[in-house]
């Protein structure tokens, strides 16, 4: 019998049943008085239930209401309506962490503005909003024996795949990840902190070349590897897009290497190459299909070969993928990367948390300026570590003096900033910054930790990182044998042509797409 | 005094969180078909994705202002008017105009005729073709939540302020000042339409490119359905052939519930 009823309730009347029904005792009035005719609470409907935000009387507006629009279209999230229970939390993380949401005006024009970061996932404490799920698409290229399947992981997914297998938060499974990745069947395992490192150099020559005035470009230089930064740069501040670094994402440089440098050297068919990232990340999804993320069939002048990355999936989706293979993770051994692009140091394993980015780029900018190596005070910088919203370090380097630098994360903290800049008021060289909170460890595509997002599970992801790096051999982008070999072989110099073609990007003002908010202060509309 | 909803059409940002609060509250059934489509397919269906589990529904129509392309969302539902042509077409009295506004209906009177579906201006009741002892489906604009002084489910959760519930005088009063401040389309839809309503609708862009039934007429329509009915009372007979032919255009490619 008790059983029996716990399987009949729907996951609505039992939030009706644990959220009570105060709102409808005593109203039995007959409100029209005369004859039998129907009354309101004879009529159909009305028997369900509402957060309780929602049933107080009065008018808008009053609390937290509604929830975020989210476009059918949206390459990165979709919204289960099902499983939403209006309860605010998007709407909360979008518009306050992230100040995305309402910093419009209203009619909205023809798009809903998002940055694609997928906060809203991590918030929703009903699963209503998650990614969309490209893993039918994986899964058919690996079927497929004709085609190359070469896969990319991010920094940070090694430090959060493991939560989806029970293991605490923070637990790093690199060598199990390329493990299951040869088992699902990819052809070759490739790491991002590869890129990573490339980055480093091509983004710190940049900054060199703009500090000395060779190129043309403002100060400070801010970093470009999140694109949902970008996005809230090219939506909300396109005056600013000059001072984005012209560097791809790794993800993209990666991506784009994959189909010219891997496909010459081991002479793969580049028409046959599929190329997957798995990211902590959902607006990489966004970024993998930008028009201009479609270097290698440029640059081989061949229209058939297909967008640098093929798809993108988030860390979830890759357990996903291992869940639905019946491969048990936990007892998988410990494999390594792949030889040409699988090398990072642990400069490149650091993008993946708040700070990480600057203080590899300050590694390598001390090597770049000076021709020696960082002193070993810049392996620790710890000014630009821990989950504040925005650091600030000044780094001593030898014949230039102090060099300013800053860290944010979080767009609402970005936006407070980028104002403070447009007032003139921007005394760094170079800034970093990354879209979510804490940067890509907490990420959209990140497993939902079993809490509500926190710095304490922030902090744990983030100390994983910096232990990898401690403990890794090489510390210094430049350092990577592997990028020593790629300029050696295949693109000369940081900044060379080749690697401004392969390597470098523009971006688009997106301040069209709608109409821009005209009060500050004004809150929702 | 009656109450009203307010529908400010360029506020809508298309979120669907009045859709979902309507389901919520209603304990309405989803339908995975229902649930998959976009604002914009409603918006080319026949019915504005009105069914019987689907109360309200968001549609999207692409239109042009001012040599720019725009996207207006337009929120559907009973319209709730003032003489209700429903109520008077029911001589079983299933239906009922409340004095505080809603046109609610009790489906222990009703004898399953149909009249009220002919009789309704705009076209938003639904008949349960599937289920064993069907009925007639609708908004009721939350009558209980009204009776107890709580506004609609759907306006307590719209988080731009696009559908405001209130005393529907002041709503339109309300409705013209923002018409002269915001520029918009001189009509308040609902305000005379089928002798006034209880939803109102402004808008910046054309309500016949938002399939608005603009044609209605301005006259109450009871007197008129009852001389219409009484006129051809023969009428009734031939309806349900129509309907069940309605049915299966609307339905088509739709897969039975199970
Ligand atoms: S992905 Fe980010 S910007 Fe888009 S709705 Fe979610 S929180 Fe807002
Ligand atoms: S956070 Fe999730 S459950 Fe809450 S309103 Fe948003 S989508 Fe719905
Ligand atoms: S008034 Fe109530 S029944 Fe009508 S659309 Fe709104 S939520 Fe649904
Ligand atoms: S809740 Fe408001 S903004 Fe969202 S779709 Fe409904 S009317 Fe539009």
């Amino acid at each position: 019998m008790a059983s029996k009823a716990v399987k009949n309730l729907s996951r609505r009347s039992f939030l009706k049943f644990v959220g009570g029904t105060a709102g409808l005792v005593g109203i039995s009035l007959n409100l029209t008085g005369c004859g039998d005719p129907a009354t309101a609470d004879e009529a159909i409907g009305g028997n369900g239930w509402m957060p309780t935000q929602y049933n107080a009387p009065g008018n808008w507006p009053t609390n937290v209401r509604g929830r975020v629009p989210i476009d059918p279209a949206n390459p990165a999230i979709v919204r289960d309506d099902q499983k939403c229970i209006l309860c605010g939390q998007c709407i909360e993380v979008c518009e306050r962490i992230q100040s995305v949401f309402g910093n419009y005006e209203l009619p909205i024009k023809k798009d809903f503005v998002c940055v694609n970061c997928g906060q809203c996932i991590q918030w929703c404490p009903s699963g209503a909003i998650s990614e969309r799920d490209d893993v039918n698409k994986v899964f058919k290229a690996l079927a497929d024996p004709n085609v190359t399947v070469v896969v990319q992981t991010a920094p940070a997914t090694r430090i959060g795949l493991g939560e989806e297998f029970g293991m605490p938060v923070g637990t790093n499974v690199q060598g199990k990840q390329v493990a299951a990745l040869r088992k699902l069947g990819f052809d070759v395992v490739f790491d991002t902190n590869f890129t990573a490192d490339l980055t480093i150099m091509e983004e710190g020559t940049e900054l060199v070349k703009r500090v000395t005035g060779e190129l043309h470009h403002p100060i400070p230089q801010m970093t470009s590897c999140c694109p949902g930064w970008v996005k809230f740069v090219e939506y909300f501040y396109p005056e600013l897009i000059p001072n984005l670094s012209s560097a791809k994402s790794p993800q993209q440089m990666e991506g784009a290497l994959i189909k010219t440098y891997f496909a010459e050297k081991k002479e793969v068919d580049p028409k046959k190459i599929f190329s997957v990232s798995i990211m902590p990340c959902t607006a990489k999804k966004f970024e993998c299909q930008r028009p201009e993320m479609n270097s290698a069939s440029k640059e081989l002048n061949d229209s058939n070969v297909s967008p640098d990355v093929d798809v993108v999936l988030t860390t979830r989706e890759l357990a996903r993928m291992i869940k639905r293979a019946g491969i048990d993770f936990a007892s998988l051994p410990e494999e390594e990367y792949d030889k040409l692009m699988g090398t990072g140091t642990g400069a490149g394993v650091i993008f993946g948390t708040t700070g990480g980015v600057m203080e590899a780029a300050v590694r390598s900018a001390y090597f770049l300026i000076t021709g020696q190596q960082p002193p070993a005070a810049l392996w620790n910088l710890t000014p630009v570590r821990g989950m504040q919203g925005v650091k600030e370090a000044a780094v001593n380097i030898p014949g230039v003096g102090d060099v300013k630098v800053a860290v944010i994360s979080g767009l609402a903290n970005a936006r407070k900033v980028m104002d403070q800049m447009k007032a003139g008021n921007a005394p760094w060289a170079f800034m970093e910054i990354m879209a979510c909170p804490g940067g890509c460890e907490y990420g959209g595509g990140q497993p939902r930790a079993s809490s509500p997002p926190s710095d304490e599970d922030r902090n744990r992801r983030a100390a994983s990182l910096y232990n990898i790096d401690a403990k890794a051999k090489l510390r210094n982008s430049h350092d990577n044998p592997e990028i020593k070999q790629i300029y050696a072989d295949f693109l000369t110099a940081p900044m060379s042509e080749k690697a401004e073609e392969l390597l470098h990007t523009h971006y688009v003002s997106r301040a069209d797409d709608f109409i821009p908010k005209k009060s500050e202060d004004k809150k929702i509309f | 005094m009656a109450k009203g909803v307010l529908v400010d059409i360029p506020k809508c940002i298309g979120c669907e969180s009045c859709s979902v609060a309507c389901k919520l509250w209603n304990e309405l059934e989803w339908d995975e078909q229902e649930k998959c489509k976009t604002a914009e397919d409603r918006a080319k269906e026949p019915n504005n994705g009105l069914w019987p589990e689907e109360w309200t529904s968001i549609n999207r129509f692409d239109l042009e202002k001012d040599g720019e392309s725009v996207a207006r969302y337009v929120k559907t539902q009973c319209m709730h008017c003032e003489d209700p042509a429903c109520v008077s077409s029911c001589f079983s009295k299933a239906f009922q105009k409340l004095p505080e506004g809603p046109v609610i209906y009790d489906q222990s009177l009703c004898v399953g005729c149909r009249y009220c579906m002919m009789a309704c201006p705009f076209d938003v009741l639904r008949y349960e073709w599937k289920k064993a002892i069907p009925g007639v489906r609708k908004c009721q604009m939350c009558a209980t939540r009204v009776a107890n002084n709580q506004e609609t489910a759907c306006t307590s959760v719209c988080p731009t302020g696009a559908i405001t519930f209130g005393e529907r005088e002041e709503l339109l009063a309300e409705a013209k000042k923002r018409i002269k401040e915001n520029g918009y389309v001189d009509r308040v839809f609902g305000e005379k339409e089928a002798g006034g309503t209880s939803w109102l609708y402004i808008s910046d862009t054309p309500f016949e490119k938002m399939r608005f039934r603009t044609d209605v007429t301005t006259q109450p329509l009871p007197s008129y359905t009852e001389g219409y009915m009484k006129a051809t009372p023969f009428v009734g007979v031939g309806w349900a052939a129509i309907l069940a032919g309605l049915y299966v255009y609307n339905n088509k490619g739709k897969e039975p519930l199970d």
